[in-house]
C-alpha cells in the first residue's frame, strides 16, 4: 500500500505562509492532480512531499509512515522535473542507472531493467548519448524512465509538460496517462493546465493561495465547482458571469441583472431575497435560438472566434462581455443580433460575496 | 580601400604590439642566442661553443636535483590547492549561509591580495624557530626548537603550505561561485537517486565544473612555475640546495655564484621549450 495522507500541513517561509492546514488523502494507485494558478503552493506541496522541502508544521505520510524527518532517497518516491534535470555530463543509460548504482544493485540486473524501461519508452535508440544530443519531449521520456526504474512507491510529477510544445505535450500526455493505466503507481501530479488536470486525473486538488479550493473528479469540478475561483478556472471558453439580485417571485425567484431578469425555479439553489448573486453559465451551455423571450440574452455579435467544428461568439450585455458556442457552420456574422437561451439545470449560482456555490449539495 | 573604422583597431594595437614585441621577442630570442656561447658576466667577450652548454646541463647533479625539486614543487602545490580549493568551496556551499559566505569569502581573498614577498616575510617569521607563532606550542611542549625550513625533509612542503594558503582559499571562493551557478534540479533529481551528500557532489557536482576545475588547474600550474620570489625569501634554495628550483638554480648560476650567464640561459630555454611541449600535450588531452 502507498497512499498519501496529509495532515493539518503548513508551510512558512519566515512570516509568510504560503500553505495553511492543508489536508488530503491520496488512495493507492490513484492518479491525483495538483491544480492551480502560479504561486498557489501546489509546487511547494509536491516537494515537500518529496522531501526536497521542509515542512514547517502538519504531517506527511507515505505507506502509512510518516516521512517528515525523512531524507528523500527514504521515501521511496520518484520525481520528475519540469526542466527534466537530467545529469548532463552522464550518458543516457547512466542517467537511468544512477538511482539503481547508488542503490547498489547488481550490474547484471541493472543492465536487464534499463533495457526493460528503455523499451517501454522508445529509448533504445538514445542510450549512449548524451542528454543535449536530445530533443525536449526525449529528455523528458528520460527522466520517466529515471524515475520509473527505482519502481517507486509513488510518482511525482513537477509540471513535466509545461517545457514541451503543444502537440508534444499532448502525445507526452497520452503516454503518461498509459504508463498509469500499466505500472498503477501512485501518482501526484502538479500543472497549471487544466487540459492536462482532467484528462489525467482521478481526482483533482484545486488550489488557491496555499488552500485548497475544491476536491473532486474532472467531472464534478467541471460539473459541480464549488466555488467563483473554480468556475471561472476550469472549462474552456471561461465560463460567463452576470451580476444579479434575487427576488422571490411568488413559487419561483427572479434574477434581476443589469439589463436582464432571469426567472428560475430556484429549486437546486438555496436563495435568499435580496441576495447578491453571481450567476455563471458556460459558453457551450448557452443555446442559439429565434427571437427574444424569457430567458433569452440578446446582444449584438462583435466578435467571432473560429474553433474548428465551433465558433465562440462574443456579445455585450449590460457592459459585460458574454461567450457562446455555436455551431462553425451555422454561426452569425459580426454585427448579427443573437439570441441565446439556457436550461436552468446548467446554470451555476455563487454568492457574490462569499464567492460559493448556492447550489444544494 | 580599407574605411578608417577598419583600420583603427589596428592603429590602437600596433604601439603595444609593438612594445610587447620588444620586450618579449627580444630577450627570449637573445637568451637562446647566448645559450650556445660562453659568456660570462665578469668578461665582455664570448664564442660559441654550440651545444656544450646543454650537454654539460646533463651531467649537473644539480641540475638535476633541481628539476626534481621543480617537478615535486608543481605536483605539490597544484594538487595540495585544488583539494583545499574544493574542499573547502563545497563545505561554504554546503554550510555557510548567504551572508556567512560572502563574509568568509572575502576573508579568503585577502592572502592573494597579499604581494608574494610579504607573504613569504610574514610565514617565514611565523616559521621562525624561536619566535615564530606556529612553532611555539612544539617549542613550549617539547622544550626543543622546531626548524620547519631547515629541514631538508620539511623545507619544501612547508614553502608549499604558504603558496597553498595563498591560492587554495582564492581557488575556494571560485569554487564557491562555480557551484552556486549550477542548476538546482540535477542535485535534487540526485537526492532523490539515492546519492548521499558526497556521491551528490563527486558524481554530479564535480563533474559538472570539469571544465572551470581544470582551467584553473592549468591557471595554478602556471602560476606555481613562478614561485621565485616566494621560495627565494623563504629559503633561498636550502637547506643546502633541497628547495633550489630550476629557476632558482638558474639564477644562481647566472647571477650570485658564477655569473655564467650562457650556461644559466641555456637552462632558461630548456624550461620553456620543457613548459611549452608539456603544456601543450596536457592541454590537448584536457580537451577531449
Amino acid at each position: 500500500m502507498s497512499n498519501i495522507t496529509c495532515a493539518h500541513v503548513d508551510k512558512s517561509y519566515g512570516a509568510i505562509n504560503v500553505i495553511r492546514d492543508f489536508n488530503l488523502d491520496v488512495a493507492d494507485r490513484e492518479f491525483i492532480v495538483f491544480l492551480g494558478p502560479s504561486g498557489c503552493g501546489k509546487s511547494t506541496l509536491l516537494r515537500m512531499i518529496a522531501g526536497l522541502e521542509e515542512i514547517s508544521g502538519g504531517t506527511v505520510s507515505i505507506g502509512g509512515t510518516a516521512v517528515n524527518d525523512l531524507e528523500p532517497r527514504d521515501r521511496g518516491v520518484a520525481m520528475v522535473f519540469q526542466n527534466y534535470a537530467l545529469y548532463p555530463h552522464m550518458t543516457i543509460y547512466d542517467n537511468i542507472a544512477f538511482g539503481l548504482k547508488r542503490m547498489k544493485v547488481p550490474k547484471a540486473e541493472i543492465d536487464q531493467r534499463i533495457k526493460a524501461v528503455s523499451a517501454t519508452l522508445g529509448l533504445e535508440p538514445y542510450l549512449s548519448r548524451k542528454p543535449t544530443e536530445l530533443s525536449g519531449g526525449q529528455q523528458q521520456r528520460v527522466a520517466i524512465a529515471r524515475a520509473m526504474i527505482k519502481t517507486p512507491k509513488v510518482f511525482l510529477f513537477d509540471e513535466p509538460l509545461s517545457n514541451l510544445d503543444a502537440k508534444l505535450r499532448h502525445h507526452m500526455r497520452v503516454e503518461i496517462a498509459r504508463l498509469h493505466q500499466k505500472l498503477q503507481t501512485t501518482t501526484i501530479y502538479v500543472t497549471h493546465d487544466q487540459l492536462e488536470a482532467m484528462t489525467l486525473a482521478d481526482r483533482i486538488v484545486l488550489m488557491k493561495a496555499g488552500a485548497i479550493e475544491q476536491v473532486g473528479s474532472p467531472a464534478e469540478i467541471y460539473e459541480r465547482p464549488r466555488t467563483l475561483f473554480v468556475a471561472g478556472f476550469i472549462g474552456t471558453p471561461n465560463m460567463n458571469f452576470i451580476d444579479v439580485t434575487a427576488a422571490s417571485d411568488g413559487n419561483g425567484w427572479l434574477l434581476k441583472g443589469e439589463g436582464k431578469d432571469i426567472r428560475i425555479s430556484g429549486g437546486d439553489f438555496d436563495l435568499k431575497a435580496g441576495q447578491k448573486i453571481v450567476l455563471g453559465v458556460r459558453p457551450p451551455d448557452l443555446v442559439r435560438v429565434e427571437g427574444e423571450g424569457g430567458n433569452v440574452l440578446s446582444g449584438i455579435a462583435d466578435l467571432i472566434e473560429f474553433h474548428g467544428n465551433d465558433a465562440l461568439v462574443t456579445f455585450t450585455i449590460a457592459g459585460k462581455e458574454v461567450g457562446a458556442l455555436c455551431k462553425a457552420s451555422s454561426c452569425p456574422k459580426s454585427g448579427d443580433v443573437v439570441h441565446f437561451s439556457f436550461d436552468e439545470a446548467r446554470l451555476h449560482l455563487f454568492d457574490a460575496g462569499t464567492g460559493l456555490s448556492l447550489r444544494r449539495a | 580601400m580599407k574605411n578608417a573604422r577598419s583600420l583603427l583597431p589596428t592603429v590602437f594595437l600596433t604601439p603595444a604590439m609593438a612594445i610587447l614585441a620588444v620586450l618579449a621577442l627580444v630577450p627570449t630570442v637573445y637568451a637562446v642566442f647566448i645559450s650556445f656561447q660562453d659568456r660570462e658576466l665578469s668578461r665582455p667577450d664570448g664564442r660559441f661553443i654550440g651545444l656544450e652548454n646543454y650537454i654539460a646541463l646533463f651531467s649537473d647533479r644539480r641540475f638535476l636535483n633541481a628539476i626534481k625539486v621543480s617537478l615535486t614543487w608543481e605536483i605539490l602545490t597544484v594538487a595540495l590547492t585544488l583539494v583545499i580549493a574544493v574542499g573547502l568551496g563545497i563545505l561554504l556551499f554546503e554550510c555557510a549561509s548567504a551572508k556567512m559566505r560572502n563574509f568568509l569569502s572575502l576573508l579568503f581573498l585577502m592572502p592573494v591580495i597579499l604581494p608574494r614577498v610579504s607573504a613569504a616575510f610574514v610565514w617565514k617569521f611565523a616559521f621562525h624557530p624561536l619566535y615564530g607563532i606556529i612553532t611555539y606550542p612544539y617549542k613550549a611542549i617539547t622544550g626543543q626548537p622546531l626548524d620547519l625550513l631547515s629541514n631538508p625533509f620539511t623545507a619544501l612542503g612547508t614553502v608549499a603550505l604558504v603558496d597553498v594558503w595563498q591560492w587554495g582559499l582564492f581557488f575556494a571562493v571560485i569554487v564557491l561561485k562555480l557551484l552556486e551557478t549550477l542548476p538546482p534540479q540535477p542535485f535534487e533529481a540526485a537526492r532523490l537517486d539515492h546519492a548521499k551528500t558526497w556521491e551528490i557532489y563527486a558524481y554530479v557536482a564535480l563533474p559538472m565544473l570539469k571544465a572551470p576545475l581544470i582551467s584553473l588547474a592549468f591557471v595554478k600550474m602556471i602560476e606555481s612555475l613562478r614561485a621565485f620570489d616566494l621560495i627565494y625569501v623563504m629559503t633561498r634554495g636550502g637547506p643546502g640546495i633541497s628547495t633550489e628550483t630550476l629557476d632558482m638554480y638558474a639564477f644562481s648560476q647566472g647571477f650570485i655564484e658564477s655569473g655564467r650567464i650562457s650556461y644559466a640561459s641555456s637552462m632558461a630555454v630548456l624550461m620553456m621549450i620543457a613548459t611549452s611541449v608539456a603544456f601543450t600535450f596536457i592541454w590537448k588531452r584536457a580537451k577531449i
